[in-house]
């Protein structure tokens, strides 16, 4: 018992990530609607540029600015891509071009970092922030849980109090009417993905220590963080954030199982086939009848 | 003065030439109404004005300033506005938001329900919510607080009941008095040549009259005849 609740607080690292990265999906989507399989890409492409730094031998804080900021701007380049060429297209069309971008950039991320070659990435945060049921919280798992908790409000009350919020949700309900009222929809547009680019980096920054800092690797942290979107339907910062940080839990768990660890990556599988199958009951339902 | 000029445009779907070397003015403090039966290209030329659609010839002028090459909110920003057809209304919005979302530098909330007190009442009511008529007072109230000097409407009397229509109309026309300058696309032609000043008709993209709006509605056989050429 004492190895699996152990094991759990230690996916709670993972879960915060998961939730952060989950809940950028859910603001992308909400108001540029587009279901962004990137995410996890470009702030795994800030987060190198940090590495890259750091291994030449610049200080640590200064490297980590500069990885937020070229995060940033690599998630305005995929904003910019998507608002200029696929800003009319359906929702289907601009998820299949988020897949190729993701295929582009991962082969450009290995090809200029080696691949497999091993990287010291350097802990931000190192260290234990408390001791939960005698198992030791690290200061790595708090940040990235209240990264994203901070992430969930501060979205909330940006799109719900400021006149720029309700410009996005006016933009992200009908783009084309929003811009005939003199609304600046393409710098919108890159306001958003900029600032989920910079959010993004920060949590791998944080995360990477704990994973293998391998591009492939960090990218493809995508896959649970649209599981953790799709436990919010795409719509709720805050059920995002709890799918999140409870598959994180789940995976963490199922580690310290002999069994089931070796599938534990296919979890968040598992959670996208539940969510689709419960949100489409009641047209089975309708059906049946 | 004409706000906007339109010359020799000509716009294109599919690469198919839908309105061809059109030339139509629009003057302040005035109601242009543009008739036509569905295909003419009214519909075309409006999502043209705006930007929704580029052009592929001609110009477009509003207080001598050309601006068929600019995106919409830059045409929104030069004064032009544009109420789509189909109520579009942002949704998820309440009513006092769609008009928070559209308020230009100068103009005041109060003035929007001024000109539809109806909606007052509705102000914390979420768009989706509202009854047709309401949305499209909504979606001109919106159009109003971009301060704009022209006014595209396109058929703003789709689907609603004959008293909202009438309702809608006199709106306009207290609009056109104050000063803007509207081209409005209508089903109703009786109705719309009634509050208009100018009329043109459009058949297969070319405009293929121009004249006075009392006249034209007091020959209902000349106005059948455009509709369907010959």
């Amino acid at each position: 018992m004492n190895a699996l609740l152990t094991s759990a607080v230690a996916g709670l690292t993972a879960g915060g990530t998961y939730a952060l990265l989950g809940v950028c999906a859910v603001f992308t989507y909400r108001l540029v609607a587009v279901v962004n399989f990137t995410g996890a890409a470009i702030g795994t492409a800030g987060t190198f540029v940090l590495i890259a730094l750091y291994e030449a031998g610049y200080p640590i804080w200064p490297s980590v600015a500069a990885g937020i900021a070229a995060g940033t701007l690599v998630g305005v380049a995929i904003g910019y891509i998507m608002t200029r060429w696929f800003g009319e297209a359906s929702a289907s069309t601009k998820a299949a071009v988020t897949v190729a971008l993701l295929v582009g950039i991962i082969a450009i991320g290995l090809r200029l970092t080696g691949g497999q070659h091993p990287h010291n990435m350097p802990e931000l945060f190192p260290g234990s922030a408390f001791r939960m049921a005698g198992v030791e919280v690290t200061i790595a798992s708090v940040l990235t849980i209240g990264l994203a908790a901070l992430f969930t409000v501060l979205a909330d009350l940006f799109l719900n109090r400021t006149k720029v919020g309700l410009n996005l949700r006016a933009l992200a309900d009908r783009p084309m009417a929003a811009e005939l009222l003199g609304i600046r929809v393409q710098l919108l547009s890159l306001l958003v993905w900029g600032m989920t680019g910079a959010f993004t980096t920060f949590a791998l920054m944080i995360i990477a220590p704990q994973r293998s800092p391998n591009f492939m690797t960090l990218s493809l942290l995508v896959v649970p963080a649209l599981a953790a979107a799709l436990v919010g339907l795409f719509r709720s910062f805050w059920r995002t954030l709890a799918g999140g940080i409870v598959l994180g839990l789940v995976e963490g768990m199922a580690s310290s199982i002999d069994s089931v660890s070796q599938y534990r990556s296919a979890i968040p599988f598992l959670v996208v086939l539940a969510v689709l199958l419960w949100s489409q009951r009641e047209a089975r339902w309708d059906e049946a009848r | 003065m004409s706000k906007l000029v339109v010359s020799n445009l000509s716009i294109n779907r599919s690469e198919l030439p839908v309105v061809s070397s059109l030339d139509i003015a629009v003057e302040s403090g005035a109601i242009s109404v543009l008739l036509g039966a569905n295909g003419a290209g009214k519909t075309t030329l409006l999502e043209g004005l705006s930007g929704i659609i580029p052009v592929a010839g001609g110009t477009i002028e509003i207080d001598g300033r050309e601006i068929q090459k600019a995106r919409p909110g830059v045409r929104s920003r030069e004064g032009l506005a544009h109420v789509e057809q189909g109520r579009t209304v942002f949704r998820q919005l309440t009513t006092e938001e769609n008009l928070r979302v559209s308020l230009h530098a100068g103009a005041d909330i109060a003035e929007a329900y001024a000109l539809f007190p109806e909606l007052v009442q509705r102000r914390s009511v979420k768009a989706s919510l509202l009854s047709g008529g309401e949305q499209q007072m909504l979606v001109i109230a919106r159009a109003l607080l971009t301060r704009p000097k022209v006014l595209l409407i396109d058929e703003m009397s789709a689907g609603l009941a004959p008293v909202i229509v009438t309702r809608l109309m006199s709106a306009v026309r207290k609009l056109a008095d104050n000063g803007l300058a509207v081209l409005l696309v209508e089903q109703f032609a009786a109705l719309a040549l009634s509050i208009g000043n100018r009329a043109y008709v459009m058949r297969r993209g070319r405009v293929v009259h121009d004249g006075d709006c009392l006249k034209l509605l007091k020959s209902p056989g000349e106005l059948h005849r455009l509709y369907l050429g010959g």
